[in-house]
């Protein structure tokens, strides 16, 4: 998109070194076949896709110890209930779940997102305190939007290296 | 009768503060300091003028404040991410394997809906179908004829000149069948809105599970943040494995949304591939141009620039200067 990456393109094919870019429609079966189409860095992609594969749960342990000891300075018991529920329900449909949807919860457990999911988490507990009570005064669209800005934005280029 | 006094009074205040302003230009002419009240006139002015400002503030307040009703976030919509779709890159086409994979996707899910009306079949020919499956796709469809002799309009097969028939009879029907909300028409949609291509992505895989708390969703409508207003008539209709590919690839839902969503911009811009080819023709030969001019401008140039310009006086001072 960027000038660059056409920069870099144009490098990428008068180099005798890297990968073609084209590619037989058979060969998209095998998982390195997956790389994207972009083959900016030759060897880089696939053995990316690879760690990441193998590397995931480590990541997402991670992840979540992060934010869990985030969460336990501000709030204790309530909130690590709430995510170790995910985190179930990924391990049993690893294979079908949509990869947008296992991005984006790893980017809204991440460091990166932390505030945000804060904030929505906060807002949450008490806009529903408040319906309990009688009409809700507010509601969370806002906070809503930011977290899943911060979330779709992290998983983007995760995605799409995934995608076909 | 009140009002006559009250006018009275006013025109008394105004007579004063006349007065006052007339005493504060004498006594700036003159350094006597003659009125003793003015100052007190001033400071009640000026104590009810900002009384004034501050009722007038606080009355808006009172009216408009404590909730915004105009360019709330959820009105404006949540912005689209921007995705780094190869085909949008300078010099990289669409991949027409997606185009492929999205008309499916088109065609078994959006079609029940949406129509494709600026799309003729004779366009898929080369770039998604081969002439074939495009001419027998045709051939599903009938097509009104021209009249014949008895003026009677019949049906025939469609061909490959013929336009993607639209699932409606007319925009009336789609509302009727849709519970008043009309699906739009899809051939340049990706050209007609904000954000292009990551809109349409975003609103097809956006729809959360649930929405967030205190979100009101009006009746008949989804809650998707990326459409303005966040109330969509549309539910969400791409679920996990709902496309069967033909190539074997595996139809997630973020999977079919970016092809369809390929398909669409193909749909919107059909010429594109062909306008970046000749585009960086065009760039090349220009350029070769280019270079040739400031060559022959130089060359044409070159006795100019590179010769010098001297003075030399007479030697022998014929000339009489005048005294």
């Amino acid at each position: 998109m960027g000038f660059w990456d056409t920069i870099t393109d144009l490098v990428d094919a008068a180099t005798p070194w890297s990968t073609a870019e084209a590619e037989h429609p058979d060969s998209h079966k095998s998982p390195q076949g997956d790389a994207p189409l972009g083959g900016n860095a030759p060897a880089a992609p696939a053995k990316e896709i690879s760690d990441e594969t193998t590397a995931e749960t480590d990541k997402e342990e991670k992840a979540e110890d992060e934010t869990a000891e985030v969460k336990k300075n501000e709030e204790p018991a309530e909130e690590e209930e709430a995510e170790e529920e995910p985190e179930e329900e990924e391990e049993e449909e690893e294979e079908e779940q949509d990869p947008k949807d296992k991005f984006e919860d790893d980017c809204k457990n991440s460091k990166q997102c932390a505030p945000a999911k804060h904030h929505y988490d906060e807002c949450v507990e008490r806009v529903t305190s408040q319906e309990s009570e009688g009409g809700a005064k507010e509601d969370c669209v806002e906070e809503f939007f930011h977290l899943a800005h911060c979330a779709t934005q992290c998983a983007a280029p995760k995605l799409w290296s995934t995608l076909k | 009768m009140f009002a006559r006094s009250g006018l009275r009074s006013t025109q008394r205040v105004f007579a004063g503060a006349r007065n006052g302003a007339i005493n504060v230009t004498k006594r700036a002419a003159s350094t006597s300091s003659g009125a003793e009240a003015s100052p007190v006139r001033l400071n009640i002015a000026a104590a009810a003028s900002t009384a004034v400002a501050i009722g007038s503030i606080a009355w808006y307040y009172h009216l408009y404040g404590p909730t915004a009703h105009a360019m709330t976030p959820a009105e404006e919509g949540l912005h689209a991410t921007k995705y780094p779709w190869v085909h949008q890159q300078w010099f990289k086409t669409f991949d027409h394997q997606a185009l492929r994979r999205g008309f499916q996707v088109y065609r078994e899910v959006c079609a029940a809906c949406h129509s494709l009306q600026r799309v003729p079949y004779r366009a898929f020919v080369g770039t998604i179908l081969t002439v074939d499956e495009a001419k027998a796709m045709a051939e599903e469809n009938e097509y009104d004829t021209e009249p014949n002799d008895q003026g009677e309009i019949e049906k025939r097969p469609g061909k490959l000149s013929d336009y993607l028939p639209a699932p409606y009879k007319n925009d009336e029907a789609a509302r009727f069948a849709n519970n008043g909300a009309l699906p739009p028409d899809l051939s340049l949609m990706v050209k007609a809105r904000h954000g292009g291509c990551d809109y349409i992505f975003s609103l097809l895989t956006g729809y959360p599970d649930e929405p967030p708390a205190g979100a009101q969703v009006g009746a008949g409508l989804n809650f998707n943040p990326y459409f303005p207003g966040t109330g969509i008539a549309m539910a969400r209709v791409l679920y996990d494995d709902l496309v069967d590919y033909e190539d074997g690839t595996r139809a997630s839902t973020s999977q079919m949304a970016k092809d369809v969503t390929e398909f669409l911009n193909w749909a919107a811009e059909p010429e594109m591939d062909d306008r970046k080819r000749t585009g960086l023709k065009v760039l090349v030969v220009t350029s070769i141009l280019f270079a040739a001019t400031v060559w022959v401008k130089r060359y044409k140039w070159a006795y100019l620039k590179s010769r010098k310009i001297a003075y030399a006086p007479p030697k022998d001072a014929n000339v009489q200067h005048r005294q």
